[in-house]
């Protein structure tokens, strides 16, 4: 047995050396490069324990992904809500916030837009020019709040946000399935533990059809563009980031942690939930308890592979959004369990970590 | 007044499992280390300890204590996994605990799909039975509530005052201390800060391991994916509520215990309110703990900070 220590100890020395010379080509692709092979390498022994195949798991999920057109459509379709809750926990943790509530902030964000497709654009002229921004909106606002509410507790009572987050998490999943099991949404036949389907024209129309693909996917792009812009490029974003990387700099130049904190909360909590609202409006018309299978913890590890950065975490989104239309096909075609995703996310930010000791983490300082 | 007594009983019993898991991560936080990857131990420890004692169900007196053995490797090697990275490599301690967690709920799936096909079957495994002290449960009231449990609860609560002489009345139990507070200063009278760091780590993996086993060998006898269902986060939020002492601790754990036997109590009365509500309790009763009674700066001054013996 080779010892894993050298060999991580080798390979680090190795890219220290090198990165003294090509600082971007490493910490952009080299790298992520060197992570995720170390990680499929690694997943790929382990389904070989488990009397797997892992080559023919990785071929069926390459081939359904990427062989494809309607592959290739899911892959887009799934890296949608990885996206938004990606730049949802790359903000975040990019600020200094640890909000690891993404997935609540999700819940509640496609809830809103389901109380309000379901209940208030009925009530309004039948139009979707008004319908789609009425729902997106209110799950902004939803999620925002949502966000926010750790804010306050952090900030006037001292709750570490990391507990705080996790705790709405599950406040989040039993308030919505108190909402549609037996709640006000619930289906108006109460047969099931669902929503009535929304408004058709609350609904978002796929792009090309017959495939799945929706505007999300767009709309998630621009998020990203315009999320750089100001971060990187305003005083705002200055100020956002500048709390990241030092409090009590940041408060000595004159900068309020507490109206920052409300306000990365706000951010972050307003995309994860515009994620989840566009996720049941694109794709399920209804809300069911099962909506999310934990995007927004998925998210932490989409945003720590793109380095918390708003552009790669597009990237990065896409290789998750690959590895969960590619579960299907190895649960088809080899019988592993889906949740074989969980396992590879787990091992992707264990080599993010361990790379990390060689700056791959390290919020850079410039641009 | 048999509604009380259900209550209470159940309250010690839902506290158990917490127990045996914030008093490991009492002793890993004293140290100065932050396991958010509780919740994934204590799913490890669920499922190897209903594997520990499904494979040996040929003794059936030794078989659930195989599975506790089990359950504690599982959460000793899950440990061993963060403190190298959290450690030894010194990453994020919420990353790693993270990634723990995600690790567990696939994993653990992945294998028991391999192993049985299906979740949530009936494996028909020795458990443990509810033992009474002779004597003391024939103490009216009290002794049905405090001394007719399974062995597990009874240890459960013998862990406290075991902890609590470990961090107060011995040497090594300053050491640990000092870590959590000031490394340096330990680690200039020559001890090894990573070292103790690493095994109340692995005490407090091998801890939550047990506490997950408590699921499928004292409550339910099957496995279901994330059946955890966030019982590790509550016992972090129990350690922090108790004010990472032990008699604190177990003040805390009763607490919760309470919320989650007032779960189990108030559905089998159908009182016509929405069962999500005693779900939601515990989480919610967590957040107002958290932000009603527990002050600032009571943490370990080093807590979550790794430490480079270099510097």
């Amino acid at each position: 047995m080779p010892n894993l220590h050298e060999i991580y100890s080798n390979t680090r020395s190795f890219c220290l050396a090198k990165m003294e010379k090509y600082p971007r080509l490493f910490q952009w692709v080299v790298t992520p490069c060197l992570i995720l092979s170390g990680a499929f390498i690694t997943n790929g022994i382990i389904m070989y324990l488990f009397a797997y195949n892992p080559i023919e798991a990785y071929g069926s999920a390459i081939e359904l992904t990427f062989g494809t057109l309607s592959g290739l459509s899911e892959t887009l379709v799934k890296a949608t809500p990885y996206l938004m809750t990606g730049l949802s926990v790359a903000i975040a943790f990019r600020c200094g916030i640890w909000n690891i509530g993404a997935e609540g902030q999700f819940l509640m964000g496609a809830l809103a837009a389901c109380f309000f497709g379901t209940k208030v654009v009925t009530l309004l002229p039948n139009t979707s020019w008004i319908a789609i921004p009425l729902c997106l909106l209110a799950a902004i606002i939803a999620g925002g709040i949502w966000g926010i509410i750790p804010a306050i507790l952090k900030l006037t009572r001292g709750v570490n946000e990391v507990i705080s987050t996790i705790m709405f998490n599950y406040i989040a999943i039993y308030f919505v399935s108190m909402m549609i099991d037996g709640g006000p949404l619930q289906e108006s036949s109460k047969t099931g533990p669902q929503s009535d389907p929304i408004a058709l024209w609350a609904n978002i129309p796929p792009l090309i059809r017959p495939y799945r693909i929706h505007s999300g996917i767009i709309l998630s792009v621009i998020l990203a563009v315009v999320l750089t812009f100001i971060l990187f490029r305003t005083t705002y974003g200055y100020q956002l980031r500048a709390v990241g990387e030092g409090a009590a700099a940041a408060q000595a130049a004159g900068i309020s942690i507490p109206h920052n904190t409300v306000r990365v909360f706000f951010i972050s909590g307003a995309l994860a939930a515009f994620g989840g609202a566009t996720e049941l409006m694109a794709l399920a018309p209804v809300l069911t308890p099962k909506f999310s299978p934990g995007y927004g913890y998925t998210a932490i590890a989409v945003a720590l592979l793109a380095r918390l950065h708003p552009l790669t975490t597009i990237a990065s989104a896409l290789l998750f959004g690959a590895l969960a239309e590619g579960s299907f096909a190895m649960e088809a075609e080899v019988g592993i369990s889906r949740q074989i995703t969980w396992m590879m996310q787990a091992i992707i930010l264990l080599f993010v970590i361990g790379f990390g000791s060689i700056g791959y983490l390290q919020k850079q300082t410039s641009k | 007044m048999e509604i009380f007594e259900h209550l209470f009983t159940s309250m010690i019993q839902a506290s158990a499992p917490l127990l045996l898991a914030s008093m490991g991560e009492v002793v890993s936080q004293r140290s100065g280390v932050i396991n958010i990857g509780i919740e994934g131990m204590m799913l490890f420890g669920a499922l190897f300890g209903l594997l520990g004692s499904y494979y040996t169900s040929g003794l059936p007196f030794l078989a659930p204590w195989f599975g506790i053995l089990l359950a504690g490797l599982s959460g000793l090697i899950t440990a061993a996994i963060f403190s190298y990275f959290a450690i030894k490599l010194r990453g994020d301690q919420i990353v790693i605990g993270t990634a723990i967690t995600l690790l567990a709920l696939g994993l653990t799936e992945v294998l028991y799909r391999r192993l049985f096909g299906g979740t949530g079957t009936q494996l028909g495994i020795h458990d443990f039975k509810p033992i009474e002290i002779p004597l003391l449960h024939k103490i009216p009231i009290l002794g049905e509530i405090l001394f007719s449990h399974n062995i597990l609860v009874f240890l459960a609560f013998l862990l406290v005052p075991c902890v609590y002489f470990f961090l107060y009345h011995t040497q090594y139990g300053l050491k640990v201390r000092a870590c959590g507070e000031h490394p340096k200063a330990i680690s200039t009278v020559g001890s090894n800060v990573l070292r103790i760091r690493m095994l109340c780590m692995l005490f407090a993996g091998a801890m939550a391991g047990i506490g997950g086993a408590y699921l499928t060998l004292a409550d339910v006898p099957y496995f279901l994916p994330g059946m955890t269902s966030g019982r590790g986060f509550v016992a972090l939020a129990i350690v922090i509520f108790g004010k990472w002492h032990p008699t604190r601790t177990l003040v805390a754990a009763l607490l919760f215990g309470l919320g989650y036997a007032l779960d189990a109590q108030f559905q089998a009365l159908s009182l016509g309110i929405q069962y999500q509500w005693f779900k939601m309790l515990p989480f919610v009763l967590c957040l107002t703990v958290l932000a009603g009674f527990v002050g600032r700066a009571e943490a370990p001054l080093a807590l979550g900070k790794p430490y480079d013996p270099s510097e």
